[in-house]
């Protein structure tokens, strides 16, 4: 990919549930990491295309062999198809970045905290050709660069595959910095839809609507409301209250979050301590279930206080952190990180 | 780059960004490799050899496996062991330092619900003692109690074979952990190293033979009250040696051991990463899911009686362990 004059700087957070792109020219694209080729010839003919991506992809899903290729922020591995499907996702909002110009793009792509040297490894095998210069950094790192949090800060990054959690230092996070836990997003809609099923037999839901419900309706305290969604029972549409079952569901995110900030904050010098606790901060599409910042600062108390604030913008922090990495990297970086 | 902010801010910057650089190219250069320390040959090899029900378990397999306990031993050939901190780095398929290959656990990621945690020793089996009065089968309960409390916290289903002062002896205990389905078991010990009060280490074993006397001098003072005969010793440990479970109890006991070195070395920096080894420790032969032993504290030693009294400490250790087992447990789901 070489001969290129103009340089393209990208960020990317690829995500189980949603991959987010932010580029140097401004431009900002969030897809359903879902993708589906259909399958067969009578599919291919309705669809009109060889493969569809994000919500495209979801709403045509019975035409199609639909892969939602991440699983906890990773690659599934042993599926061939889990790989070609990651590209798509990757080629896609890279094309959408270029718009189709010849440039040389530098990518900084965001995996979760601790994120196994193999899987590194294994994104960057399937993102070779497809950028010139590849940087790949911790999430919650990216978020932290992002918002300039780089020293006594702690962000919680809370996805649909796992949650991170680090603390900056004023070094590159290491692993004692950081915490990855599967108790996140899937979680809870897995938890959520268990719940419905043993209270309400009788309804029919999938997964993608249980996951629609809690991203409108998830709530941790008290409830403001009843939360009544609508799912067919025996063919007719029925009103379901699934208060109970919603708190419950995203509750279960909050002993192990309160742990692991204890556990974090436990290892942060004791003189620091009191500065981290006052500057977490929220990220992540899951940090939008309501009243999750509060609770963490209820749980904050036992050690004295302190604050746990949200990015403004949960969906775009992670690829607008990485993008920042991406514009203060220097040419140097990038020569020795080509792709 | 770094326009419009302050001097310290940029120099701050600068040294994230060339951190991030380093850890691509670590993982683009696959480096640290994994440096593999091998421990000195001990003097006493041919008396330690006699000992007990899993020395003799020992001697029945290790032919198979080209170890011959009679015979002289090489430095090359004694009880390897890994730096925890470090990657694995590859290497004969016999070492049991090696890094595991790649197994059906890569393929099938599983999920990992259920924990056994064994607490050593019990009722009239006391464990080691201090003569101030520390008894080990009380701190292996303590730790045991606690790491039980996190992992619950942590979303498993933790089961303790024993939750009181009691004797369980080895065979009920595996038996434990097989009729409950667990998917992993951790069995807590505290070492004591006869040959000088100075040694202090962490060290955690998984199922495999050994021709180190120490381990074998060890595994046979933890194999008392075992329950079995040596008819079941020789049938059990001939069918278990080179089996999937023997990899993933490798990468257990790898991810357990590190998590605990590094904990306890934030405390006392000059405690002994004594390195993942294999030992033919009886509580991991009738076990049927992943299983490991971890020694993770050294009551011989005074300043880590000292630290074992103290509560504070007993928490760190079980804080560790579970973010070991934590870490085992996300990997696997991963496949990796």
């Amino acid at each position: 990919m070489s001969g290129k004059g103009q340089v393209l700087s990208v960020g990317v957070d690829l995500g189980t549930s949603q991959s987010a792109i932010a580029t140097s020219s401004g431009e900002r694209h969030v897809v359903d990491s879902f993708v589906g080729w259909p399958v067969d010839m009578v599919a291919k003919k309705v669809i009109k295309k060889q493969v569809l991506i994000g919500a495209e992809a979801l709403e045509n899903r019975s035409l199609l062999d639909l892969h939602r290729p991440l699983e906890q922020g990773l690659i599934k591995e042993g599926s061939e198809k889990d790989v070609a499907a990651v590209r798509e996702i990757l080629g896609h909002l890279i094309g959408v970045a270029t718009n189709g110009k010849e440039v040389k793009v530098r990518a900084v792509v965001g995996a979760p905290a601790e994120t196994l040297r193999v899987n590194k490894q294994q994104l960057r095998q399937v993102m070779r050709g497809m950028v010139d210069g590849l940087i790949i950094v911790s999430e919650p790192f990216a978020v932290a660069y992002g918002l300039e949090a780089l020293l006594h800060t702690m962000i919680v990054d809370v996805g649909a595959g796992t949650t991170d959690f680090c603390v900056m230092k004023g070094r590159y996070p290491t692993e004692e910095d950081q915490r990855t836990l599967t108790k996140a997003g899937d979680s809870v809609d897995e938890l959520l839809a268990k719940l419905i099923a043993e209270r309400h037999p009788e309804i029919q839901f999938t997964i993608h609507m249980v996951r629609g419900w809690k991203e409108q309706h998830g709530f941790v305290g008290e409830p403001t409301d009843k939360v009544l969604v609508h799912a067919p029972a025996h063919g007719k549409s029925t009103q379901v209250d699934i208060t109970d079952e919603m708190r419950i569901a995203c509750e279960s995110l909050l002993p192990p979050f309160t742990e692991t900030m204890y556990d974090l904050l436990a290892a942060v010098e004791p003189e620091y301590q009191e500065r981290v606790r006052r500057n977490v901060t929220l990220a992540g599409r899951g940090a939008k279930i309501r009243g999750l910042a509060g609770r963490l600062e209820a749980a904050l108390e036992e050690l004295g206080g302190g604050k746990v604030a949200m990015v403004e913008d949960p969906v775009f922090a992670g690829a607008a952190g990485c993008l920042s990495i991406a514009l203060d990297a220097d040419e140097t970086d990038w020569e020795k990180m080509s792709a | 780059m770094f326009e419009g902010i302050s001097g310290a801010d940029s120099r701050l910057k600068r040294r994230l960004l060339t951190g991030a650089v380093d850890d691509n190219l670590r993982a683009i250069e696959n480096r640290p490799a994994g440096r593999l320390h091998r421990r000195a040959p001990f003097p006493w090899l041919l008396a330690a050899a006699a000992l007990a029900v899993a020395a003799a378990g020992a001697l029945v397999v290790a032919p198979r496996l080209g170890f011959g306990p009679f015979a002289e031993p090489s430095p090359g050939s004694l009880a390897p062991t890994v730096r925890a901190d470090e990657p694995p780095s590859t290497g004969p398929a016999t070492d049991p330092a090696a890094p595991p290959p790649r197994t059906p656990g890569a393929v099938f990621p599983v999920r990992i619900e259920r924990i056994v945690i064994d607490p050593g020793h019990g009722g009239g089996d006391q464990g080691t003692k201090t003569p101030t009065g520390l008894i080990e089968k009380e701190i292996t309960l303590d730790v045991a109690r606690r790491l039980a409390g996190h992992l619950r916290t942590a979303g498993f289903d933790a089961v303790l074979t024993r939750d009181r002062d009691e004797r369980v002896v080895l065979r009920d205990r595996a038996r434990i952990a097989n009729e409950r389905g667990a998917d992993l078991f951790v069995s807590i010990h505290v070492n004591w190293f006869q040959d000088g009060r100075a040694n202090r280490g962490i060290e955690t074993y998984f199922l495999g033979p050994s021709d180190d006397p120490f381990v074998t001098r060890l595994a046979s003072a933890e194999n008392l009250e075992s329950g079995y005969s040596m008819t079941d010793v020789k049938r059990l440990l001939e069918s278990v040696y080179s089996d999937f479970r023997q990899d993933q109890s490798r990468a257990l006991a790898a991810a357990v051991q590190r998590r605990l070195v590094r904990s306890v070395r934030e405390l006392s920096p000059e405690v002994v990463d004594r390195g993942v080894k294999s030992a033919p420790f009886l509580v991991l032969v009738e076990t049927e899911m992943p299983a490991i032993l971890a020694e993770i504290s050294c009551l011989s030693n005074d300043e880590e009686a000292q630290l074992l009294a103290q509560s504070d400490y007993r928490e760190r250790l079980a804080r560790a362990l579970s973010e070991g087992i934590q870490s085992y447990s996300l990997s696997v789901r991963k496949g990796g």
